[in-house]
């Protein structure tokens, strides 16, 4: 994820319009440019490959079902990165306290490229769920999509200190926490 | 100890975001003190461990999903839980239409009878079979119906309701689509169109009372959605306040737009369904309840004719054919019957209720004709 590039606001801007004036097309494009991303940042916060289907395309549609209504003097990425990070932290609210992680753990993809992909996505995985999910959104927004601090507060809409903070703070509790799996 | 202060410094390190200033600050820390050494060190491991994770590609089904989800810019929109029950129905048709394919012969006939056969079952809400009495049947009711026809002698294209069918053009476009082509052309539906009791069946008064009743012109008439959405009990039920709740749940909304749910549609088993906890708890929730026992709500389900056809021993005749039983032990339809999802929404009271409503019936058909489109 990290190596796509940022959209840019105006190209999202352009899509916005063209849908709005009907151009069924404009959808699609939307769509293209933003599901991979939003699957993944869905994909890492629930750590379950079937929810994060479930949350992105909650998402598209409340955006296109919201986007008369979308103020365009914010980003649009801004706008559904927050909607999918949100439906996602509603999602693991709905979700039932008693599961086992290990059982609901859904990160590990079947044929993963590679062993050491694999064993890195199952470490991260794992140490991912161990986070709290408003510390999660944070660590999944920098380290999966390569937001800015700025980025990550516009996002989630909290102060860039509160970013910085709950970053360190999930990013010290992984390093405890991978360490801990390596032994 | 590393203070909060050196601690931020090797985190923005790690993240790029320290100016050059503070980059150096760290350097000579590090050179003074191993412990921010190895903590920098640790921190950018975890963070090339990131790295290291690929980005996974989204399930191929699931752009389609979404832009099927989206209303057309032209389409009225005719609100959450007709757009769930609309849903339903599409599934219905699908499964209805994969055991049934063969033939590419069409009689007119035949289709004009298949046409009110389909119309009629929609209409009067799926009502629950012989042994399913008093459930959902949802699905395996649909299936009976679109089982549907006669011989060509049998069929009455003199008879008014059959010639207004053919002035519509939603009902031409579905009978035209090759989807119901098939379904006509099938082995099974040719056996069920010979038995007597469908012929019967046709010939009742009940069904001609059917076929004759207000809520079948409307169905011919393309505005009928409009006229729907105008009537008063359906605009008291939007306005009920049960009712707006139940729209504004976020599980409402997540389990329309739910991967499980288009799975549903394309009939790829409820399984899925059946673990999408927003489902269960739309099903669950007191705002649905509330809606279901809404005298209004009830009101418009109402619906007189349904239960006259649900009496006729001729039906019941009907369901008990050899042909129709072939239909309902398709693959497709045992797979959807054995899934215990499907044993869920049939206990469902909710469910029930809804598959039974004339108004929301009414709305199924149109979006059918859509889907068919």
């Amino acid at each position: 994820m990290k190596e796509t590039p940022l959209a840019t606001d105006e190209q999202d801007r352009a899509l916005v319009e063209r849908y709005l004036e009907n151009h069924g097309a404009a959808a699609g494009a939307l769509v293209d440019r933003y599901q991979q991303r939003l699957f993944n940042v869905a994909l890492r916060m629930l750590g379950n490959v079937q929810d994060a289907e479930d949350v992105t395309q909650a998402v598209f549609l409340n955006a296109f079902h919201r986007l008369r209504t979308y103020d365009p003097r914010y980003k649009f990425f801004s706008w559904i990165y927050r909607m999918t990070v949100n439906e996602s932290l509603n999602m693991l609210k709905r979700r039932k306290p008693t599961v086992p992680l290990e059982d609901d753990l859904d990160i590990l993809a079947p044929g993963a490229a590679s062993d050491r992909a694999a064993e890195a996505e199952d470490r991260v995985g794992r140490a991912l769920m161990g986070l709290k999910p408003d510390d999660r959104a944070v660590v999944v927004l920098r380290h999966f999509v390569s937001f800015s601090y700025q980025e990550i507060a516009e996002v989630l809409e909290i102060p860039v200190q509160t970013v910085k903070s709950r970053l360190f703070t999930a990013r010290e509790r992984l390093r405890l926490a991978i360490r801990e799996g390596v032994r | 100890m590393l203070s909060r202060d050196q601690i931020d410094l090797i985190q923005q390190e790690i993240d790029g975001a320290n100016t050059p200033e503070g980059s150096a600050a760290l350097r000579s820390l590090m050179e003074q003190n191993p412990e921010a050494g190895a903590m920098a060190a640790e921190l950018r491991r975890v963070a090339a461990l990131f790295g290291q994770v690929a980005e996974r590609e989204p399930p191929a089904r699931l752009k389609r999903a979404i832009l099927d989800a989206l209303p057309q810019p032209a389409r009225a929109s005719p609100g959450a839980l007709l757009r769930w029950a609309a849903q339903g129905l599409r599934f219905v048709t699908k499964s209805m239409e994969e055991p049934i394919m063969t033939k590419k012969a069409l009689l007119i006939g035949s289709a004009a009878a298949a046409v009110v056969i389909v119309v009629a079952g929609i209409l009067t809400g799926f009502p629950p079979g012989s042994r399913d009495a008093g459930t959902i049947g949802g699905v395996q009711p649909a299936a009976r119906y679109h089982g549907k026809v006669m011989t060509e002698a049998d069929v009455t294209l003199k008879n008014p309701e059959i010639q207004a069918l053919f002035q519509n053009d939603q009902i031409l476009r579905l009978v035209r689509s090759d989807a119901f082509r098939q379904v006509m052309a099938s082995d099974a539906f040719r056996q069920l169109q010979a038995s007597d009791a469908f012929r019967q069946l046709l010939a009742s008064d009940a069904f001609r009372q059917l076929m004759a009743s207000d809520a079948f012109r409307q169905l011919q008439d393309n505005d009928l959605f409009r006229q729907l959405q105008a009537s008063e009990a359906f605009r008291q039920l939007q306005a009920n306040a049960a009712f707006r709740q139940l729209q504004a749940q976020d599980a409402f909304r997540q389990m329309q737009s739910s991967a499980a749910m288009r799975q549903l549609q394309d009939n790829d088993l409820f399984r899925q369904l059946q673990a999408n906890d927003a489902f269960r708890q739309v099903l669950a929730s007191d705002a649905f309840r509330q809606v279901m026992e809404n005298d209004l709500y009830r009101q418009v389900m109402d619906n007189e004719l349904f239960r006259q056809v649900m009496e006729n021993d001729l039906y019941r005749q009907l369901l008990a054919n050899a042909a129709f039983r072939q239909l309902q032990e398709s693959d497709a339809s045992r797979q959807i019957l054995a899934s215990d999802a499907f044993r869920q929404l049939q206990a469902a009271e909710a469910f029930r209720a809804l598959s039974q409503s004339q108004a929301l019936s009414q709305a199924f058909m149109r979006e059918a004709m859509r889907a068919q489109m």
